[in-house]
């Protein structure tokens, strides 16, 4: 039936042949074979992602003691109840989410903005395409060994710029946060540039000609053309934005560890901590939990709300 | 998209007083001007960008009391060599540069092997339950890698792996993205290519290695690049399965040599250099793959 | 139809192999953990070839180098014991690794932990105590100083041998002082006189001058010096702490002085842990401060940086750390680190580790470690030979440290506390304190934050413990 109406095609296809004890032999071997093509992964994939999540359920039930070597109790739903009601618990998910705000929305912004610059037809402008590229070399934890010695009060560059705070920033309760969205930004800037860019040049001239023809200004060009047809890089970018920002560890555990007073908490330090410092898998597993839950529901909040927006080309 | 009858442009009276070579000349005035602050508004934000690695490199070659001088010195008259000496030897940073590269070749190979494998089976296969597995590939994109630390320590330590290159790697040997770009690049050959791969007697193993993998070579290209920078990059797994100098990554290891050299900043930030040259290297190489392998399928959704 | 089934059994066979195979590899080893009673010395003498011993430490740069040199001395004395240091750059992975190691096997022969972290790895159960071996083998702490082996001491058990000892100590810049109007060698000696300097400092221009770091271990060694307790049961040392007793009169004393002090721009702080835990000591040397709160341990590092800035307006001088009140009836603890023998390993092992103990101890040792650390010199014999009276004499900013360790009463107070979850307890401390400096908390409310929060964290510790 679906054939008719397809464009292109006039002629309904002819039904597949019966099979044969050959090709149902062929098939199986096809079958075999395909398994086989996934195992390696699936092994990979069962051992540590999927099983880990299932046994982090039941981890949450146990009460460990502070070293191996002490039996666990098991005390059913209460540490999930206490853990989760906790206030440590509720900062730390408010934290989690205004990293995000900080870093994924102004990231996007400035690749965006970076991208549409770096994508005129000047003399040289590959020159300037690999420096905004660039940052993609650094890693989490170089960007914040830099920034954080360009930070610190003692041998640092913010008295210098007139940018230093009391107490110093790294270790102040309303900027420390700011601090390290800022290094995080910097650091994925070279990323998000690069997708932007190859979204961006994926954009037919032919669009942009005709735009200008029209009197369309620049602005208006930007508008109207280069952000309809960039809406699905830039959803892209944002699920996997976030994504990113909800894992983000490294510079949290390098420039502030968790701290001041808390105020940079995020929840993947709050599991590191709990599971390292504090000794506590079982407080940690519920933790994980809690972050695999969240993750979860804001990607899939994300694809209904967010892609019902984009265009795509017909 | 038609052209609407616009309404006629309103009389620019202070144009029509002008002389053609007036006009000209001022034509060419305002695109020079235009030009002029593109490129300063590009050159700026280079600066921006740029400045935190300058200032490391130039804070890398001054004395550590040249570092705290103010007004701080943006250029090293005396460039001091021995800074990224002492990172190399006192800091370790050698032994950390062979583990990561020991590492991240690992995963890198395993990640492309698993990738071009359940690639070409979800192409080119068919299997029930197919879509199905696809969905699980998909979905290890879903999970943190901080939501398995927990579970995922504990294996590593029971199979014996603790502070081990293994340990380093056995976790990191597949990813879903790598699953979904190989397969992606796959499904854009031609289908008669199978076909008459078929009939010249090519089974699915040949025809992978000989024909589709070659095809795919800038999604590869691109993966492998990914894969690199990733593992290269990865700081919280090696923070928890190291224990020693024996296995530290370079992360770690940048992470280790911060805290050591309080007072001898400059070998900090040698170290920081050190650790990111054999990207930076690699980028430059491969830049371009990784934009192709990009737009190769994947990112048009 | 049939091959498919075959196949995803395959597929789900594998599948669940693998997850049953995690569950078993996964069950924690069964430890059956206990502090030895009784110590192998015999077995070393029927080893055949060298025992390797694998001694987990924390020292860097100049330590390391001493402890190699003692360690390869030790090596090359004998051919009975090989010791391979393994550096684990600070004292919080040490402990975490070896507590890793309880679950996987991986454990050292010798570890060094630092003082705080005592009462947990006794809890553990996996050491054997040097007063056991020490017995059994009639070997003396006679000659060691009595604050050093006391706080080592609980419930009648001496568990660790004491190694890396320091103590806490003013750092300030004679400079400074003169130019203010300060007798440069009458350093403050109390928090009044600490606070009336600094605001003559601050007068002449020095922009705060008390380079104040959160370091939560200097309110123990203030409760010391006024020789009250840190936590009940005797500070834990007759029996369990189940709670901190420091929300009194002088907790409040000293958390008044501390808030005052930032408040009134006196002082500046910054954190213990991470980058910027030497920014006090930095900022001696760069002007900002003039005084400094540190331990003595870090003389060395801060005397060479000085050297290399040869910076003329800085002469570094070391003092006893001021107490809360000008008549201190008690005196400060000990701090540093500590070394334990394992129990887990093999008896000629443990045995082995008792000998390079006793070799690390010995009264000439202690002198060499002293002098090429600026730990001090833990036995009095070592303080007493000419090559420490020597050194002191070159260099009198050492023997501070020493000298206040002996000034005192040793008793419960001064010997500190021992908590499991020492942790939580100066996690408790640190928030109170930052949230003093850095939100403006009152000092009252902040001290029974600190209260409240540190015996929660005891207790919670308490109960996982089983106990």
């Amino acid at each position: 039936m679906s054939a008719s109406t397809a464009p292109g095609r006039l002629v309904t296809p002819a039904p597949p042949p019966p099979p044969t004890p050959a090709r149902r032999a062929r098939r199986r071997r096809e079958r075999g074979l395909a398994y086989l093509l996934l195992l390696p992964a699936l092994v990979v994939f069962v051992t540590f992602v999927f099983w880990p999540l299932v046994h982090n359920v039941y981890l949450g039930f146990f009460r460990n003691p502070p070293f191996p070597g002490l039996p666990s109790k098991y005390v059913g739903l209460d540490q999930y109840k206490s853990v989760l009601t906790s206030q440590d618990f509720f900062d730390s998910v408010k934290t989690t989410f205004l990293f995000a705000i900080l870093t994924v929305p102004i990231g996007i912004v400035l690749g965006l903005g970076l991208a549409v610059l770096a994508h005129q037809q000047l003399r040289g402008i590959g020159v300037y395409r690999t420096i905004f590229s660039s940052t993609v070399a650094t890693s989490v934890a170089v960007a914040a060994v830099i920034f954080g010695t360009l930070m610190s009060p003692a041998v640092g560059l913010l008295p210098w710029l007139g940018l230093d705070t009391n107490p110093p920033i790294l270790q102040n309760p309303d900027w420390a946060l700011i601090a390290v969205a800022l290094v995080t930004v910097w650091q994925t800037l070279g990323l998000t540039f690069i997708l932007m860019a190859s979204g961006l040049q994926s954009v037919p001239d032919e669009l942009f000609e005709a735009a200008e023809v029209d009197g369309a200004g620049a602005w208006s060009r930007f508008w109207h053309v280069t952000l309809p047809m960039m809406s699905p890089t830039i959803f892209f970018t944002v699920v996997v934005g976030t994504i990113f920002a909800f894992q983000s560890f490294g510079q949290i555990d390098i420039l502030t560890q968790g701290g001041p007073l808390k105020k940079t908490n995020v929840l993947t330090y709050y599991i590191y901590d709990t599971l390292q410092r504090q000794s506590d898998p079982g407080k940690a597993a519920v933790l994980a939990v809690a972050l695999f839950l969240i993750t979860l529901i804001l990607a899939l909040a994300q694809l209904r709300f967010l892609e019902r927006r984009v265009s795509y080309e017909r | 998209m038609s052209v609407d009858a616009s309404p006629a442009p309103a009389l620019d009276h202070a144009r029509l007083q002008r002389t053609p070579e007036q006009e000209v000349r001022r034509q060419h005035r305002r695109r020079v001007l235009g030009k002029v602050a593109r490129y300063a508004l590009l050159t700026f934000l280079a600066i921006v960008i740029l400045f935190p690695i300058y200032i490391t490199i130039v804070n890398s070659l001054l004395l550590p009391s040249d570092i705290t001088h103010r007004p701080p010195k943006l250029f090293p008259t005396d460039p001091q060599w021995s800074s990224y000496a002492d990172a190399w030897n006192q800091g370790h940073m050698s032994t950390y540069m062979v583990n990561s590269a020991i590492v991240t070749v690992i995963i890198t190979l395993g990640q492309v092997l698993t990738a071009i494998l359940a690639g070409y089976a979800f192409a080119f296969l068919e299997f029930p339950f197919k879509r199905t597995l696809f969905v699980v590939f998909l979905a290890t994109l879903m999970v943190p890698f901080e939501v398995t630390i927990v579970t995922n320590v504990a294996t590593i330590s029971n199979l014996g792996l603790y502070n081990s290159y293994a340990g380093l790697a056995v976790p990191f040997l597949a990813t879903g993205f790598g699953a979904f770009l190989m397969r992606q690049t796959f499904m854009t050959l031609p289908h008669d290519l199978r076909d008459a791969a078929a009939l010249d007697g090519y089974g699915h193993w040949r025809f992978l290695w000989r024909v589709a993998v070659p095809l795919a070579r800038p999604a590869v290209a691109a993966l492998s690049v990914f894969a690199f920078l990733a593992a290269w990059n990865q700081y919280l797994w090696p923070l928890l399965i190291t224990k020693d100098d024996q296995y530290r990554t370079v992360q770690i290891g940048l992470k280790q040599l911060q805290q050591t050299s309080i007072d001898q900043v400059n070998i900090t930030f040698a170290g920081a250099i050190i650790a990111v040259i054999p990207l930076v290297i690699l980028l430059l190489f491969f830049q371009r793959h990784l934009v192709r392998g990009l737009t190769a399928g994947a990112v048009k959704g | 139809m049939r091959a498919w089934r075959r196949w995803a059994g395959a597929g789900i066979a594998a599948v669940v192999a693998t997850a049953g195979i995690s569950a078993v590899v996964l069950s924690p080893t069964a430890a059956g953990a206990a502090t030895s009673t009784s110590c192998p010395l015999t077995a070393l003498k029927k080893a055949s070839g060298p025992v390797q011993l694998t001694f987990w430490h924390s020292m860097t740069r100049a330590n390391e180098q001493t402890l190699q040199s003692l360690t390869d001395a030790f090596n090359s004395s004998q051919s009975k014991v090989k010791v391979n240091l393994v550096n684990q750059i600070d004292y919080v992975q040490t402990f975490t690794k070896y507590k890793a190691g309880l679950a996987s096997g991986d454990l050292p022969d010798i570890v060094q932990l630092q003082e705080t972290d005592q009462g947990q790895m006794i809890d553990t159960g996996t050491v054997l105590p040097a007063s056991v071996c020490a017995k059994a083998d009639k070997y003396s702490f006679a000659d060691f100083l009595p604050r050093v082996i006391s706080y080592f001491t609980v419930k009648g058990t001496q568990y660790a041998m004491p190694f890396n000892t320091s103590g806490p100590v003013l750092y300030y810049n004679k400079k400074a002082f003169t130019a203010a109007g300060l007798d440069p060698n009458k350093p403050p000696t109390n928090f009044d006189e600490v606070r009336a300097d600094a605001q003559k400092l601050k007068a002449n221009g020095v922009e705060a001058p008390l380079g104040l770091k959160t370091e939560p271990g200097f309110f123990e060694h203030w409760r010391g010096l006024a020789n009250q307790l840190y936590v009940n049961s005797s500070n834990g040392r007759k029996g369990t702490a189940t709670k901190t007793v420091y929300d009194d009169k002088v907790g409040l004393q000293i958390y008044t002085f501390l808030s005052g002090m930032v408040k009134d721009g006196l002082a500046t702080t910054n954190p213990d842990l991470g980058s910027s835990s030497f920014d006090n000591l930095l900022g001696i040397r760069s002007g900002t401060h003039a005084m400094a709160f540190d331990t003595s341990a870090a003389l060395g590092t801060i005397s060479s940086v000085l050297a290399a800035g040869n910076d003329p307006n800085i002469d570094l001088g070391v003092a006893p750390l001021p107490g809360p009140t000008a008549n201190s009836k008690g005196g400060v603890l000990v701090s540093g680190g500590e070394l334990f023998m394992v129990n887990k390993s093999a008896p000629e092992k443990q045995a082995a580790a008792w000998e390079y103990l006793k070799f690390l101890d010995d009264a000439a040792n202690v002198t060499k470690w002293a002098i090429g650390t600026g730990y001090l010199p833990i036995r009095k014999s070592s303080a007493a030979s000419t090559e420490m009276q020597t050194y002191w004499a070159q260099n009198p900013s050492y023997k501070v440290a020493y000298d206040q360790l002996l000034d005192g009463p040793t008793n419960v107070a001064t010997s500190g506390s021992v908590i499991g979850n020492y942790t939580g307890a100066r996690d408790a401390m640190r928030d109170a304190e930052n949230s003093m400096f850095l939100n403006g908390t009152s000092p009252q409310q902040a001290l029974k934050d600190a209260t409240s929060k540190a015996t929660a964290a005891i207790q919670d510790y308490n109960s996982r413990i089983g106990g």
